[in-house]
C-alpha cells in the first residue's frame, strides 16, 4: 500500500495544463454554430465530442424540454441507440427496467446510475425531477465505462443537473393540467357470447348445456368499463430560477406532480414534490467549490397485486364473467348466500357488490376488490447531495475532491379489513393495519487529480483518482396491529386499543456494500487528428471472495479524425469524419450477494427429540474464489457530419460476458445440501447502432429530426459445460417451465411445443403416423392441435419442446421531429421495438369459467373453420390449452406515438406587459398511438418479467395543456 | 490560499489511506454465522449434533426411504404403489434393472451429508467451551451416528469414498473409493470409542446409548463375518434370552404392542427413529431436513379404501407400496405374528367387509406393521398423509436375539436359548435350533422392515431367492453408485453396472 501511496504522489507532481482542467458543470456549449464544440461528460470529466473515443450518447435538456414530467427513465427511451427501456407498469410512478446492449448476466442486469458523481441504485432513481438535468450521457462500450470499473458491466448512465449561468438572473415556471385514458382495452366476450361459448365448452367435454335462455342476458356487466378511468387528472408545476455572476452562480428549483391512474383510479396515484438548489462559487482565483442538494417526498397509492395470476384489478376485470351484476339492488338475492356474509363488500347505498357464481378463486368483483385495497399507500423522501471543491495547484494541475451520498426514508402502510369476496378470497378472522419503514445512507468521496498540458501538437492529459463508496448502511422495521375494533380503513389508527397479543413488530439490519477504487485515464491527441485513450481501473468489494478482493478493468481506445487529416479535401458532402474503436473489461459487482463467498451456518436441519429441535450446520461450501461477473467488449465505429447538417453515429459492438454467477454442481459425497456459486457461465450480446440528427434552419423555419435504431443479438455460450439451465426459468401456472436458458439461443428464450395447426377431420387424425406406422396422437380429436413430433420417435413428449422466439426485442428504434415555424413549434417523437415475443398470459388456465378474448369467436366449431384456435371443451386430454406453444406468443413488434406537442409562444408585447421575456402555451399529448397487433393492453413490458403478461397495467394515453412563463 | 491547498491534498492523503487497508472491505454478517466462529459453546454444539441426527429420518422420511426401498427388493415384497414408473428407484430396485440414472441420488447423498454434519462437529468440539463429559458424550453420539451412516453406505454400495473431515472445494473431485475393509475398520473404531463415552440411558428419547452402540457393533460385527466378535458384544446387549438386559431390554409380551403409534421407546427398541406430527411438513419440504413425518406410513396403506363392515379396520387410504408377496402370505399366514404383519384385505374384499382399488402388483397384502389407523392422523398444520408419527426401529431386541444366534453358529445352548425366546414370545413351542431355522424365523419376526434383502445378500441366498426376479449374481448384490457422483470425480463405477 505504500507503494501505491508514493506512485500516486509521485504522479502528481508531474506536468503541467491545458484541456481536461474544466470540471465545472456549467457551460456545455449548444451547438447553434457550425463548429461543435460539445463537451461530453465522458465520467470524472468531459471531453471534447471530437476527441471522444468511445461509444458515448448524449441527451441534453434540450430534447427533454418538451417531454411531460415524468421518471427519468422514460425521458431517455427511443433517444439513445442501445438502450432499451421498458416500463414495469403504467401506474403512475412506476420505474422501468433499463438495459443498455443487451442482457450481461444471469443476476442484476441494471446498469449504473450517477448523478453529479454520486452512484445512485436504479431502484432509487426515481427521485429526479426531469427539469433539473443538463444532460445525461450514456457511456455504452467497455473502453468509455471501464472507468466505473466493477459496475459497468451493465452500462453507466450518467446525470448531470442544472447550474446557474453568469449574467443575467432567469425565472421559469412550466405547468400543465391534462387527462389520462386508456388507448384500447382487451376485447372480452360479452354475456350473452360468454355463455354460448360456456355451452359450447360443456357440450365439447360430454356435459350438458348450462345456460338455456341466452336471448334474456343481453350485454352483461362490462368490466373493464368500470375499472378504467377516461378521465384521471394529471397536473405539474415547476418553478426554477437560477443566475450568476462572475464569481458565483446557482440554480433552484421547486416542483410539484400529481397524476392519477386510469385504472381503479381510487387506489391507484403518485405525487412528488421536489425542491433541488445548486450553487458554484469561484473563490480565491484558482479554487472552484460546488454544491449540489436535491430533496424529494413521493407517495404512490397501491393498486395491489400486478401483473401477477394471483389476483389484481385488471385479471379480475378480464376473467369475470359478464354474468355476474356490479351490484345485487334485488333486496331478496341480497340477502340470500352468498351476499348474507358478514364482510360481504358493500357499496354507499348498503347494496353487495356482485359475486360471480361461475367464477372463482383468486377472480374477483374488481370494483369490490378496490373498495377492500384502499388505505394503503407508500411514500418515500430521498436527500440527495454532494459538494466538491478543486484547485489548481500547479499550472495544469487541478486537483479535485467530491463527497457526496444518498440518504432516504421510505415507508408504507395499509389496512387488510375483515372481508369476504368470494369462497375462496375472504378474511373472517381479524382485520389489521400495519407500517413499515426503512432508511438506508450511501455515500461516496471521490480524489482526483488531473494534469493536462500541451506540447506543440501533442495534448496530454492524465487524471487519477482514489474513490471509497459505502452503500446500504440501514435498518428496517415494521408493526401490525390486529383486530382493531373498525372494520373502516378511513376510521382505523395504531391509536385504538389493542391488546397486547394483537401487537406484532419485526426489524432487521442491512449488510452495508464496501468499495474501495484506484484510477487511472491518459488521453493523448495529435493535432486533433489521432487520438488515444487508456483506462485502468482497480476496485475492491466487500463482496468478493478473499483469494480474489481486487479486481481490475483496463481499456484501450483510439480515433482518427480523418476530416482533420492535412490530405482531407473540404467538400460539401463528408464535414467531418472520425472512426474510432475501443476494447474494455468492465465488471459486474451487483449480481453477487452479501457474503455469497462464505458458507454460512443454516438452521432447518431438525430432528425431534421432546419435540421437534433444531439443527445447525452448514448448508454449502465456502467459495473463496467468488467474484465479479465480467463483459469484455470490442466497439468500432464511426461519427461523421454529411451535407453540413446531418450527423451520423455508427457503432457495431460485440459484448462477451464472462464469470457469470451460477450454481454448480457437486458430488453428493461432498455432504451438503445446497450448491455452491460460482463463476462459470458465459453469454455474448452483438449488435450494431445508428443515431441520426439533422438540423436546418430557414429563415422563419427550422426543422430538425433525429432517429435511433439498434440491433440486439443475445447468445448463451456457456453454462459450465451443462447443456441447459432448469432453474430461474419463468413458469406459467401448470404449464411448469415455459422458458429455457440453453448454450447456443437467447437467455431464457420461449420454449414449448410446436403445433401443427388443427386436425380438421378423423382422416388428419388417423394419418398422422410416426415412421413405425403407429398414429402419433392417438387420443386426438378433430378440432385439437398437431402437435410436432420434433426428434421423429413417433410419440409426443417433452423431447419435442423446441424454442418458439425470444422475449428481447431484436430492433428498437426511435425517432424525433422538431418543426418551428414563427411563433409555432410541433415536436413528435415516437419509439418502438421488434421482434420479441410476448406470451399472453391473460386467461389463467385453472379457472374453468374466466371469461374469454374475443379471439375465441375464432374457434374451431367444424372442418374448415380455423387452423390455429382448438375446439372448446371442459376436458382437455389433448393439452391444446395447457401446452406451452405458439398458440400463447404473440408478436411484441410496436411502433408508439410517445409525444406529440404543439406550442404558440406569445408574441414579446404579451410577454413584456408582465415582465416576462417568454409565454408559451402548448398541448401535447403522451401514448397518443400506438401501432401493434399484441392484444393485450400494452406491448412494452418491463419488469424482469421476460416477456409473461398477466395482465399488465397500460400505460396511459393524457392530453395536457400547459403553460411555460420565462422572466 | 496555500494553506487551503495543502489541507485539500492532506484531506484526500488521508482517506486514500484509510480506504487502502485490506481491513476496510471486511463486513459484519450480522446474525449469520461461519463455522470457524460456530460451535462456540453447549447450545451450539448441540444445534450442530441435532443437524447430524437429522439425516437418520432416511430410514423412514421422504419418498425415498430405507424401509420402502430394500422391501421392494426382498422376495416377502413388491415394490407396488400406481403404477410401474411409480418411482423409477423403486421399482428399478424391485426388478433388478436399476442402473446409476434410475438409482435415487439420496440414498447416496443425505446419508453423507449426516456423515458432513458429523465430521465438522467433531472437527470443531475440541475448541467448544463446555462441560467435558458432556462433550464427551456429543462426539461419541455423533461418532455413532458416523458409523450408522458409513454402515448403510458400504452394504448399499460396497465401494464408497471415507471421508472423515469436510471437504474443501480443492480437494473435493480428488476423493478416491476406500476399501470396503478400511470403510468397516473405521466404523469399530468410531462405534468402540463412542461404547465407552455414550450413557446407559438417554438424556433426552432418541439420543444414542451404550445398548444401541453395542447392538450396532454386533451387527457390524456379524456382517462382516467376525462371528465370535458379534456374538460376545451382543450377548452383553442381550442378557439373559427372555429376561431383562443390563441396558433394560426386554422382549415385548405382545408382538402387536410393538406397531402401536404411541409405544414408543419401549423396552424391546434399541435404536429407533423418531418421527413427529407437529412438524408442519408440506410437498415443498417433503423427504427434506424440515420435514419430520413419517413417510412410509402413507406409502403402504391402500388405496382407495372403503370400510364397509363394522369389524373392518378404519384405515386412511395411501399408496400401496411393499404389498407382500403370495410366497410370503404362504409361508406366515399360520404364525402368530400374521394378522400384527400382513393386512389380509384380499380375503376382506372376498367377504364383502372392504373394498379397495389394487395398485401395481396388487395382491390384496398390505404392510399392517406401517399402515396407519383412522386415529393416527396427523391434526396439526401441513398435510397430514406427510405429518404421521410412528417411529421406526432401526435395531430392535427380536433382531439382535437371533443375530446373537447367527453368530453362534446357530448351534449351543445359547443359540436355542435365544431362537426359544423370540418364539416364545409369539407363544410358538421350541424348534432345534439351525441356521435353516433362523433364517426363517428372521424372516417370519421382521418382515417388511427393511433387513431381508441384506440379509438375502449376507447369506448367499440372494441369487436363489431373487433370481426369478431378475437378480444377477456378482451384480446386484450391492446397488450402483449414482451418476451425479461419477461426473468430473475419481469415482468408479460398480461392477456390472
Amino acid at each position: 500500500m505504500k507503494k501505491e501511496l508514493l506512485s500516486v504522489l509521485s504522479l502528481s507532481f508531474l506536468f503541467t495544463s491545458s484541456m481536461m482542467l474544466s470540471q465545472q458543470k456549467n457551460d456545455t456549449v449548444k451547438e447553434k454554430s457550425i463548429e461543435e464544440v460539445v463537451l461530453i461528460n465522458v465520467g470524472y470529466g468531459k471531453q471534447k465530442k471530437s476527441v471522444v473515443t468511445g461509444a458515448i450518447s448524449k441527451v441534453t435538456s434540450q430534447d427533454l424540454e418538451n417531454v411531460p414530467t415524468g421518471r427519468i427513465e422514460q425521458s431517455i427511451q427511443g433517444r439513445t441507440a442501445g438502450v432499451s427501456i421498458a416500463a414495469n407498469s403504467g401506474a403512475p410512478g412506476s420505474a422501468s427496467t433499463v438495459r443498455v446492449r443487451g442482457l450481461t448476466s444471469f443476476g442484476n442486469n441494471n446498469p449504473l446510475w450517477v448523478v453529479d458523481g454520486v452512484p445512485i441504485d436504479q431502484s432509487g432513481i426515481g427521485f429526479i425531477n426531469q427539469s433539473d438535468i443538463e444532460s445525461i450521457e450514456v457511456l455504452k462500450d467497455a473502453a468509455s465505462a471501464a472507468i466505473y470499473g466493477t459496475r459497468a458491466a451493465g452500462g453507466v448512465i450518467m446525470v448531470t443537473t442544472k447550474s446557474g449561468k453568469k449574467g443575467r438572473w432567469s425565472l421559469n415556471y412550466n405547468g400543465f393540467l391534462g387527462f389520462s385514458s386508456p388507448e384500447r382495452l382487451v376485447k372480452v366476450l360479452n354475456a350473452t357470447e360468454y355463455a354460448a361459448i360456456m355451452n359450447e365448452r360443456s357440450i365439447g367435454g360430454g356435459g350438458n348445456i348450462i345456460y338455456n335462455d341466452l336471448g334474456s342476458l343481453g350485454v352483461g356487466t362490462d368490466w373493464q368499463k368500470q375499472v378504467f378511468n377516461n378521465h384521471a387528472a394529471r397536473s405539474s408545476h415547476e418553478f426554477s430560477a437560477s443566475g450568476g455572476n462572475e464569481n458565483s452562480s446557482f440554480y433552484m428549483s421547486f416542483g410539484y406532480q400529481d397524476q392519477e391512474g386510469i385504472v381503479a383510479t381510487e387506489t391507484s396515484r403518485f405525487n412528488k414534490k421536489t425542491f433541488r438548489f445548486n450553487s458554484q462559487h469561484k473563490i480565491f482565483d484558482k479554487i472552484k467549490i460546488a454544491q449540489n442538494f436535491a430533496y424529494s417526498y413521493s407517495k404512490q397509492n397501491g393498486i395491489g397485486n400486478q401483473n401477477t395470476e394471483f389476483g389484481g384489478v385488471l385479471p379480475s376485470a378480464i376473467m369475470l364473467d359478464p354474468l355476474t351484476p356490479v351490484v345485487v339492488t334485488d333486496p331478496i338475492l341480497a340477502n340470500q348466500s352468498p351476499y348474507n356474509q358478514t364482510y360481504a363488500i358493500r357499496d354507499e347505498n348498503g347494496n353487495p357488490y356482485g359475486i360471480s357464481s361461475a367464477v372463482g378463486q383468486e377472480i374477483v368483483n374488481p370494483v369490490a376488490y378496490i373498495k377492500r385495497t384502499l388505505g394503503n399507500f407508500g411514500w418515500g423522501n430521498d436527500f440527495v447531495g454532494n459538494v466538491s471543491a478543486e484547485a489548481e495547484i500547479l499550472d495544469g494541475l487541478t486537483v479535485k475532491s467530491n463527497i457526496g451520498g444518498k440518504m432516504s426514508f421510505w415507508g408504507s402502510q395499509g389496512f387488510n379489513p375483515k372481508f369476504y369476496l368470494n369462497s375462496n378470497e375472504q378474511n373472517d378472522i381479524r382485520n389489521s393495519l400495519w407500517r413499515n419503514t426503512g432508511q438506508a445512507l450511501d455515500w461516496i468521496l471521490t480524489n482526483t487529480v488531473n494534469y493536462a498540458k500541451k506540447f506543440g501538437d501533442h495534448d496530454v492529459s492524465v487524471l487519477l483518482g482514489q474513490e471509497v463508496n459505502i452503500m446500504g448502511i440501514g435498518f428496517e422495521q415494521g408493526a401490525t396491529h390486529y383486530n382493531l375494533p373498525t372494520n373502516n380503513w378511513a376510521e382505523a389508527t395504531f391509536n385504538m386499543g389493542v391488546t397486547d397479543e394483537d401487537k406484532r413488530g419485526w426489524a432487521s439490519e442491512y449488510i452495508e456494500h464496501r468499495l474501495t477504487s484506484l484510477f487511472a485515464r491518459l488521453n493523448y491527441n495529435y493535432k486533433e487528428r489521432y487520438i488515444l485513450t487508456g483506462i485502468i481501473r482497480r476496485d475492491g468489494s466487500s463482496k468478493f471472495g478473499p483469494n480474489k478482493k481486487y479486481g481490475y478493468f483496463p481499456s484501450f481506445s483510439a480515433g482518427w479524425n480523418v476530416s482533420n487529416e492535412s490530405f482531407w479535401p473540404t467538400n460539401n458532402i463528408v464535414n467531418t469524419l472520425k472512426i474510432r474503436g475501443g476494447y474494455g473489461s468492465n465488471g459486474n459487482v451487483s449480481s453477487l450477494d452479501n457474503f455469497q463467498y462464505l458458507a454460512l451456518m443454516a438452521s432447518g436441519f431438525n430432528y425431534t427429540f421432546m419435540s421437534n429441535t433444531i439443527g445447525y450446520t452448514l448448508s454449502t461450501l465456502d467459495n473463496p474464489d467468488l467474484h465479479w461477473e465480467v463483459a469484455k467488449q470490442t466497439n468500432v465505429g464511426f461519427e461523421a457530419r454529411l451535407f453540413k447538417n446531418l450527423n451520423v453515429n455508427f457503432d457495431i459492438y460485440s459484448k462477451k460476458s464472462s464469470d457469470l454467477l451460477m450454481q454448480v454442481a457437486i458430488p453428493g459425497y461432498v455432504g451438503v445440501t445446497n450448491l455452491p456459486w460460482a463463476n462459470v457461465a458465459d453469454m455474448k450480446n452483438e449488435g450494431i447502432e445508428v443515431e441520426l440528427n439533422y438540423r436546418k434552419n430557414w429563415e422563419d423555419f427550422s426543422l430538425s429530426l433525429s432517429g435511433t435504431f439498434a440491433t440486439l443479438k443475445n447468445t448463451v455460450t456457456n453454462i459450465n459445460g451443462v447443456e441447459y439451465l432448469s432453474i430461474n426459468t419463468a413458469g406459467f401456472q401448470s404449464m411448469g417451465s415455459i422458458t429455457r436458458t440453453e448454450v447456443g439461443h437467447a437467455y431464457n428464450a420461449f420454449y414449448g411445443f410446436q403445433h401443427l395447426g388443427i386436425f380438421q377431420n378423423w382422416d388428419e387424425v388417423h394419418s398422422y403416423v410416426g415412421s413405425s406406422g403407429t398414429m402419433i396422437q392417438p387420443d386426438a380429436q378433430p378440432g385439437d392441435f398437431r402437435w410436432q413430433d420434433s426428434n421423429g420417435d413417433g410419440k409426443i413428449d417433452d423431447e419435442d419442446k423446441v424454442f418458439l422466439g425470444n422475449p428481447l426485442p431484436k430492433y428498437t428504434f426511435g425517432f424525433t421531429v422538431n418543426l418551428n415555424y414563427k411563433n409555432f413549434d410541433l415536436m413528435a417523437f415516437a419509439q418502438g421495438a421488434a421482434g420479441n415475443k410476448i406470451f399472453q398470459g391473460l386467461r389463467r388456465l385453472d379457472v374453468a369459467n374466466a371469461n374469454y378474448q374475443r379471439n375465441v369467436l375464432d374457434r374451431w366449431t367444424g372442418e374448415g373453420t380455423s387452423n390455429d384456435y382448438p375446439r372448446l371443451s371442459t376436458s382437455d386430454p389433448n393439452m391444446n390449452f395447457t401446452r406451452m406453444s405458439q398458440f400463447y406468443l404473440e408478436d411484441g413488434d410496436y411502433l408508439r406515438l410517445k409525444i406529440l406537442q404543439l406550442g404558440y409562444t406569445l408574441p414579446d408585447n404579451a410577454a413584456k406587459s408582465i415582465n416576462a421575456s417568454k409565454i408559451r402555451l402548448y398541448l401535447t399529448g403522451e401514448n397518443i398511438y400506438t401501432l401493434t397487433k399484441y392484444t393485450g393492453y400494452d406491448p412494452e413490458i418491463g419488469g424482469n418479467v421476460f416477456g409473461i403478461d398477466k395482465g399488465y397495467y397500460p400505460q396511459a394515453r393524457t392530453f395536457m395543456f400547459g403553460v411555460n412563463v420565462q422572466f | 490560499m496555500k494553506k487551503i491547498k495543502l489541507i485539500l491534498c492532506a484531506g484526500m492523503l488521508f482517506s486514500i489511506a484509510q480506504s487502502c487497508s485490506d481491513d476496510f472491505l471486511e463486513v459484519e454478517p450480522k446474525g449469520q454465522q461461519v463455522s470457524s466462529n460456530y460451535y462456540k459453546d453447549e447450545a451450539e454444539a448441540y444445534a450442530g449434533l441435532v443437524a447430524t441426527y437429522s439425516s437418520l429420518r432416511k430410514n423412514s422420511g421422504g419418498f425415498e426411504n430405507m424401509i420402502t426401498m430394500m422391501n421392494a427388493a426382498s422376495d416377502d415384497n413388491y415394490p407396488g404403489g400406481g403404477g410401474p414408473t411409480d418411482g423409477l428407484g423403486i421399482h428399478s430396485f424391485g426388478n433388478f434393472t436399476i442402473d446409476a440414472n434410475t438409482i435415487p441420488g439420496s440414498f447416496w447423498s443425505v446419508h453423507y451429508q449426516g456423515i458432513f454434519r458429523a465430521n465438522i462437529l467433531l472437527l470443531n468440539l475440541p475448541k467448544t467451551v463446555m462441560d467435558e463429559a458432556k462433550k464427551e458424550k456429543f462426539a461419541a453420539e455423533a461418532k455413532m451416528l458416523r458409523a450408522l451412516y458409513y454402515f448403510n453406505l458400504v452394504r448399499m454400495f460396497k465401494n464408497v469414498p471415507l471421508i472423515l473431515e469436510p471437504l474443501s472445494p480443492t480437494t473435493m473431485y480428488e476423493v478416491t473409493q476406500a476399501a470396503p475393509e478400511a470403510v468397516y475398520a473405521q466404523i469399530e473404531t468410531d462405534l468402540t470409542e463412542a461404547i465407552s463415552k455414550l450413557p446407559v440411558v438417554a438424556d433426552e428419547p432418541g439420543r444414542m446409548t451404550q445398548g444401541a452402540a453395542k447392538a450396532l457393533l454386533g451387527k457390524v460385527y456379524l456382517y462382516e463375518g467376525k462371528n465370535s466378535q458379534a456374538a460376545q458384544i451382543l450377548a452383553e446387549v442381550n442378557g439373559t434370552p427372555g429376561g431383562t438386559s443390563q441396558y433394560g431390554y426386554k422382549l415385548l409380551s405382545n408382538f402387536a404392542d410393538l406397531w402401536l403409534t404411541d409405544n414408543k421407546f419401549n423396552t424391546e427398541s434399541i435404536l429407533e427413529v423418531r418421527h413427529y406430527d407437529l412438524g408442519g411438513s408440506g410437498w415443498g419440504n417433503w423427504g427434506m431436513d424440515s420435514d419430520q413425518g413419517n413417510s412410509v406410513n402413507v406409502m403402504v396403506g391402500p388405496r382407495g379404501y372403503v370400510k364397509k363392515s363394522a369389524d373392518a379396520p378404519d384405515l386412511p387410504s395411501g399408496w400401496s407400496f411393499n404389498v407382500f408377496t403370495q410366497d410370503f402370505y404362504d409361508f406366515i399366514k399360520n404364525d402368530p405374528r400374521f394378522p400384527a404383519t400382513v393386512l389380509d384385505l384380499k380375503t376382506m374384499q372376498e367377504q364383502g367387509k372392504v373394498e379397495y382399488i389394487g395398485g401395481d402388483q396388487d395382491t390384496g397384502y398390505f404392510l399392517n406393521k406401517f399402515t396407519p389407523r383412522t386415529s393416527d392422523i396427523s391434526t396439526g398444520p401441513g398435510d397430514a398423509v406427510l405429518n404421521y408419527r410412528q417411529d421406526t426401529y432401526v435395531i430392535r431386541l427380536a433382531d439382535t436375539y437371533l443375530m446373537e444366534a447367527e453368530a453362534l453358529g446357530a448351534t449351543g445352548s445359547r443359540a436355542q436359548a435365544l431362537l426359544d425366546a423370540v418364539r416364545a414370545r409369539v407363544g410358538l413351542a421350541s424348534v432345534p435350533v439351525s441356521m435353516q431355522a433362523i433364517k426363517d424365523e428372521r424372516r417370519r419376526e421382521l418382515a417388511g422392515e427393511g433387513h431381508r434383502f441384506f440379509d438375502l445378500v449376507r447369506w448367499g441366498d440372494a441369487p436363489s431367492k431373487l433370481g426369478s426376479r431378475g437378480f444377477v449374481a456378482g451384480k446386484n448384490e450391492i446397488l450402483p453408485i449414482p451418476y451425479n457422483e461419477l461426473q468430473n470425480t475419481k469415482l468408479v463405477q460398480n461392477p456390472g453396472y
